[in-house]
């Protein structure tokens, strides 16, 4: 089972029901395709960093879904390019760092240590030429 | 002979403190591209990714920064570029 994070900007002009409206039917979306909610969570809105399409502000919703592989983002991925109240999205699978670094984690670690603090200080000796 | 020309002829030395990756310091292996906090540590004034040699920063965990400050650009999280 892997663990997706969603999140999504949502048009600042739509109201707190309307997003999570909008948030309700992505979730369907999702989990009629076999995607499990795990978690739900609003920031509500927010400044961005930067304007999109002249707005200066954005809802952020954050979805945690269980799934086998991506396949239930297909639809709601689908729909969120095409809507307009969405500005902007991103599904990132969260577990593929920790898989990563699973094997090299323990003896990297063990290893590291030692070396930081031997190369800390190699005195500075200033050898004067006359 | 002039005072300026002295340190030409030979080599400068400079003795820095060497730069440790603080990621690695800290035993940080993931970065969420949600902790804005954390990764304004590594952006320069005007956004841009600050790079390994002022950082220190070892190249995986370089790599894992940047991937999170571009995902938080793309969301507006951070900006690509401010004045």
């Amino acid at each position: 089972m892997r663990e997706y994070e969603l999140m999504f900007v949502a048009d600042p002009r739509l109201s707190d029901e309307e997003v999570v409206g909008l948030s309700q039917d992505f979730q369907k979306m999702i989990t009629d395709e076999g995607g499990v909610i795990a978690k739900e969570e609003s920031w509500g809105k927010r400044k961005l960093a930067y304007p999109i399409n002249k707005l200066t502000e954005g809802h952020y919703v954050l979805l945690h879904v269980q799934s086998e592989d991506s396949s239930p983002f297909g639809m709601a991925r689908q729909r969120m390019q095409q809507s307009d109240n969405v500005l902007r999205y991103l599904t990132v699978r969260m577990d593929a760092g920790r898989l990563r670094t699973r094997k090299s984690d323990k003896p990297a670690a063990e290893e590291a240590a030692p070396t930081v603090e031997a190369s800390t200080e190699t005195a500075a000796v200033s050898e004067e030429e006359n | 002979m002039a005072p300026a020309a002295r340190g030409s002829g030979k080599k400068k030395f400079y003795f820095r403190r060497r730069k440790v990756c603080r990621m690695c310091a800290d035993k940080i292996n993931t970065v969420d591209y949600k902790d804005i906090r954390f990764l304004q540590q590594y952006l320069v004034e005007r956004s841009k990714i600050l790079p390994r040699r002022i950082s220190g920063t070892c190249a995986k965990h370089q790599r894992v920064i940047q991937q999170a400050i571009k995902r938080a650009r793309h969301l507006a999280l951070l900006p690509y570029t401010s004045d």
